[in-house]
């Protein structure tokens, strides 16, 4: 049994214009010291997902089929008391720094030493502290700069803070959502470096999430593309980069220059996606898909198999 | 503020339905759900009405007359009667023809003084805020300084010095001393302004200073300007009131605040609940009335501040 | 800090040295005799005459505006008419009732004020929220001396509960018997009706100031980092949301002086509490311009250190805001 399995999840959200099919349908999993990439244009309910895994949907959010189980557990079935203590211990977050997901008035130090007294109620502050300056050598931060205030971190090391304190329980799985967009192409690449050697070294299980399928494949050795809410195309970073299958991943793949790749023409996709309020019946990458055919707006595609991890969701991929 | 590019836009744009008609239904639609503005709203028709009839007592009978009229039959305060319905005050005039009479100068005072004010608040604001430099740094230093004296003590001082103000010289005193508050708004507003394209581009289509000022930025100012006018309306009426409560008033008009000063000066205040609880809630319930359609508008203006229903 | 504060200080003495040229140049426009205004009618010719040498009044006008200046800053404001008194005499005697009065008063509305404005925006609206909002925005714009007057006919005229003027009671104060706490219980007693309208009046704008902020807070990131942390609700409020959402309720408490003092010289005036509101407006009623001016200046002075005080807390709890 996988660490972490997703299995037809759908996401609604209530708006003025009805109700909103954030998420339809999503189904994957996670093995222990794994890495999956859910890729995806914003909108597209990845963030979403990411959200419902740490069971901090927003209000008039609320999961309306499937189910998520973390180590056999379901998550779906824990009570607010519950969530408390699992949050952080089993399941902790990276959030994009560049977000203010920093408190601007507390030390960094001392919010990182809070995930830790929070779960550990009986330890003393001292040894708490003494393990966030463990984290901070680990994350590549320096210890004087333990006591000082987010406002006087540099972008990149205000991200490592963050790295710093996702690991602060020991979680088996990060959840990590637009980790690095913010930064510039240099630092980026050092703290996905760095993301990758602290997984293996934890051993943990990482969902990355991010709009720029490079990044994904860096990291990754899995890789969900979103398209509306929905899944469609699923596999290894090998199989997803070099057979990709849906339309949709192949655009995607068109439109983003790879980090030190050869140049290439970006093809961005024409078109917005769908609104996800009411039926939507058929494909809902038709009205931008080149290939589409007569059956796609009517009948909703199925899933096709193409390896042992490869699945795409399109009724005209070969 | 969604109206940065409006400028360029409504002469380009096609005629069709009035844009203005449809930003006022849009905006009346927000401003209509919130319950709290209704109500101001309401109360504020009620005390225009109240100003309105103001002119009818006097009409029926000299002795309704608020400042010189007395009932020959009474000569000290008594309780409502169908003569009086509230009463009347130490020498025999009728509660209620001052307090409708009241109700006109403090609709006059407050309407008047936020408008002055506001006119004074939106210029300096503009011109701080589109000039910069040493223009900027003299008035807002002025603003500073005038925005943390106590108005009312200023102008009790004044009239320490000058002797009792007539009510119009009070209004232009408010006036003088509320506008920094509206333009440290207006300055901030503008200077967000400033910075975009359409300013660019009537710059360089040679347009001058004031006709930017003018044409381009004070259209977009001036919803804010509006709305400050509400909160000022109120802080004006409150200055008026408290001074001719203290004694300092106009001695040739009634207001609500000179009511109070009388019933609680001429000793009549543990005799004459009539007479003490009317003017003081008028007072109370005019502002209440304002600032409510003020933070009612300001919701209207301001999307981050409207109750999100959820959207994602 | 210490760099800031003593600039800020600088800027204070400047605007002071203009309220003080601007009153000496309205002093002289002002219609009537500068002498007479000055000097009290009742005083010997030869105390006049001291008094007038003293002021300068009989000096040409540049040399009159030095010697203000200098009077101005060795306290010298000449004497009261109505108390006979140096006016710096007696400015100093009431001063300390006003502090004491108004600065409980606003310490006791910003710490209620803040912590149900807390309250409300967490509840934001329920039935707690919609009760706090609407009694804020009513006692808000409640006109004070009317409030005033109405707790006086309330707790002092129909139950009889509270003394209705003054600071003390004098067959407390005169027995010989009564210790300091006596006197100190007497004095809190007479202080309960004016703090309590100071109160009321006040509490409303920090209450929404704070609401309104800690709404905008709870949108924060890094308020969803607190809860993905595992932190419990009352943590998220306590530790994450109100420290940020209080900084701006600082800043209003900074730009609503100037109305507060107002208010307090209202209540002073109507609760007859003898403090340095009520004297200037008593000096004003009763033409004793000496001890009217003293009283502004000294107001003004008080305002102008509060706002540099509440800066200097907005400094020390932001941060981000390092001087």
């Amino acid at each position: 049994m996988a660490l972490l399995e997703v299995h037809n999840l759908s996401i609604a959200y209530r708006t003025k214009r009805g109700l909103l099919q954030a998420v339809d349908n999503v189904s994957f999993s996670l093995e222990q010291g794994r890495s999956l990439g859910l890729v995806g244009e914003s909108g597209c309910g990845k963030t979403t997902i990411g959200m419902a895994l740490m069971g901090l949907l927003p209000r008039n959010g609320r999961v309306t089929g499937g189910g998520i189980t973390l180590a056999g557990r379901d998550l779906l079935a824990l009570t607010r008391q519950q969530w408390r203590e699992l949050r952080w211990r089993e399941i902790a977050m990276i959030f994009q720094a560049a977000m203010n997901a920093l408190n601007p008035v507390q030390r960094v130090g001392e919010q990182i030493a809070e995930a830790i007294l929070t779960h550990n109620p009986q330890m003393p502050r001292a040894q708490a502290l003494s393990q966030v300056e463990g984290l901070y050598q680990l994350v590549g931060l320096p210890l004087e700069r333990l006591r000082d205030y987010p406002h006087q971190y540099s972008g990149g090391m205000k991200q490592r803070a963050v790295i710093a304190m996702a690991l602060a329980c020991n979680p088996k799985v990060i959840v990590a959502d637009e980790p690095t967009t913010a930064l510039d192409v240099i630092v980026q690449d050092q703290i996905l470096q760095e993301t990758k050697s602290l997984q293996k070294e934890f051993n943990i299980g990482i969902i990355f999430i991010s709009h720029d399928i490079s990044i994904v494949a860096e990291v990754c050795h899995h890789i969900g593309i979103m398209y509306a809410g929905q899944m469609v195309e699923t596999g290894s970073v090998a199989e997803v980069f070099s057979q990709a299958r849906h339309p949709y991943t192949r655009a995607l793949l068109g439109s983003f220059p790879a980090l030190g790749g050869a140049r290439r023409r970006l093809s961005p996709i024409a078109g917005e996606p769908p609104r996800l309020i009411g039926q939507l019946p058929g494909c809902r990458f038709c009205a931008r898909c080149p290939v589409s055919g007569h059956s796609c707006k009517l009948e909703p595609p199925q899933w096709r198999q193409f390896s042992d991890s490869h699945f795409v969701l399109c009724d005209h991929c070969e | 503020m969604t109206t940065n590019s409006e400028p360029i836009t409504t002469a380009a744009a096609p005629p069709r339905r009035s844009p203005w008609r449809d930003r006022l239904a849009e905006n009346w639609h927000i401003f209509s759900r919130n319950p709290l503005g209704l109500a101001g709203l309401i109360l504020l028709s009620i005390f225009a009405a109240m100003a309105l009839l103001s002119f009818v007592p006097p009409m029926i009978d000299p002795m309704y007359h608020p400042m010189t009229g007395v009932d020959p039959l009474v000569l000290h305060s008594v309780g409502p009667s169908a003569r009086h319905w509230l009463g009347t005050d130490f020498m025999g005039r009728d509660i209620l023809s001052q307090l409708l009479a009241g109700t006109r100068v403090a609709f006059m005072v407050g309407v008047s003084a936020a408008f002055m004010s506001i006119v004074l608040g939106v210029s300096i604001g503009m011109v701080a805020g589109y000039a910069g430099g040493i223009v900027d740094t003299l008035l807002m230093r002025l603003a500073e300084i005038i925005m943390v004296l106590p108005t009312l003590l200023v102008v009790l001082m004044l009239s320490a010095l000058f002797g009792k103000l007539d009510i119009w010289t009070i209004v232009l005193l408010i006036a003088l001393f509320r506008w920094p508050g509206v333009s440290r708004v207006i300055r901030a507003q503008t200077l967000s302004l400033k910075s975009r394209p359409f300013i660019d581009a009537a710059r360089v289509a040679g347009a001058s200073h004031t006709r930017i000022v003018f044409r381009h930025i004070m259209p977009n100012v001036l919803p804010l300007a509006f709305l400050y006018m509400t909160f000022r309306v109120t802080a004006a009426i409150i200055i008026e009131a408290a001074l001719a409560f203290l004694g300092f008033g106009d001695p040739s008009t009634v207001s609500w605040g000179m009511m109070l000063q009388w019933v609680w000066k001429t000793g009549h205040m543990f005799q004459a609940p009539y007479w003490l609880f009317p003017p003081g809630l008028c007072i109370s319930l005019l502002t209440l009335s304002f600032y409510l359609l003020g933070r009612a508008m300001d919701e209207v203006l301001d999307p981050r501040l409207r109750e999100e229903n959820g959207t994602v | 800090m210490a760099r800031y504060v003593i600039g800020r200080l600088g800027q204070i003495v400047v605007i002071l040295f203009l309220i003080v040229t601007i009153l000496f140049v309205l002093f002289r426009l002002a219609p009537g005799d500068p002498i007479s205004r000055m000097v009290d009618p009742s005083l010997s010719p030869e105390e006049a005459a001291n008094l007038i040498a003293q002021l300068g009044l009989d000096k040409p006008i540049g040399q009159q505006y030095l010697q203000y200046l200098k009077n101005f800053v060795a306290g010298n404001f000449g004497y009261s008419f109505h108390y006979g008194l140096p006016v710096w005499q007696v400015i100093m005697a009431k001063l300390p009732n006003t502090i004491l009065l108004f600065s409980t008063a606003m310490v006791l509305s910003a710490l209620v004020g803040i912590s149900w404005g807390k309250i409300a925006a967490w509840k934001k609206g329920r039935g707690t929220d919609i009760l706090l909002t609407v009694a804020a925005l009513v006692t808000h714009t409640l006109f004070l001396p009317w409030l005033a007057l109405i707790f006086i006919w309330v707790f002092g005229y129909k139950l009889g509960w509270l003394p209705i003027n003054g600071m003390i009671s004098a067959e407390v104060w005169l027995d010989p018997t009564s210790g300091l706490w006596d006197k100190a219980l007497d004095v809190l007693y007479h202080m309960v009706l004016p703090m309590i309208t100071l109160f009321i009046m006040h509490f409303g704008s920090y209450l929404l100031v704070m609401r309104s902020s800690m709404l905008q807070t709870l949108r924060e990131d890094y308020i969803i980092t607190a809860r993905a942390k595992g932190l419990s609700e009352r943590a998220i409020r306590n530790h994450h949301a109100a420290p940020n959402a209080w900084l701006p309720v600082i800043t209003s408490v900074g730009l609503s002086l100037a109305f507060s003092i107002n208010g307090g010289a209202l209540t002073e005036t109507v609760f007859s509490w003898p403090g340095i509101g009520r004297e200037l407006v008593l000096a004003v009623s009763q033409n004793d311009y000496p001890l009217a001016q003293a009283s502004f200046l000294l107001i003004a002075m008080v305002v102008l250190f509060a706002n540099l005080v509440v800066d200097v807390l907005y400094a020390y709890f932001d941060p981000r805001i390092r001087y």
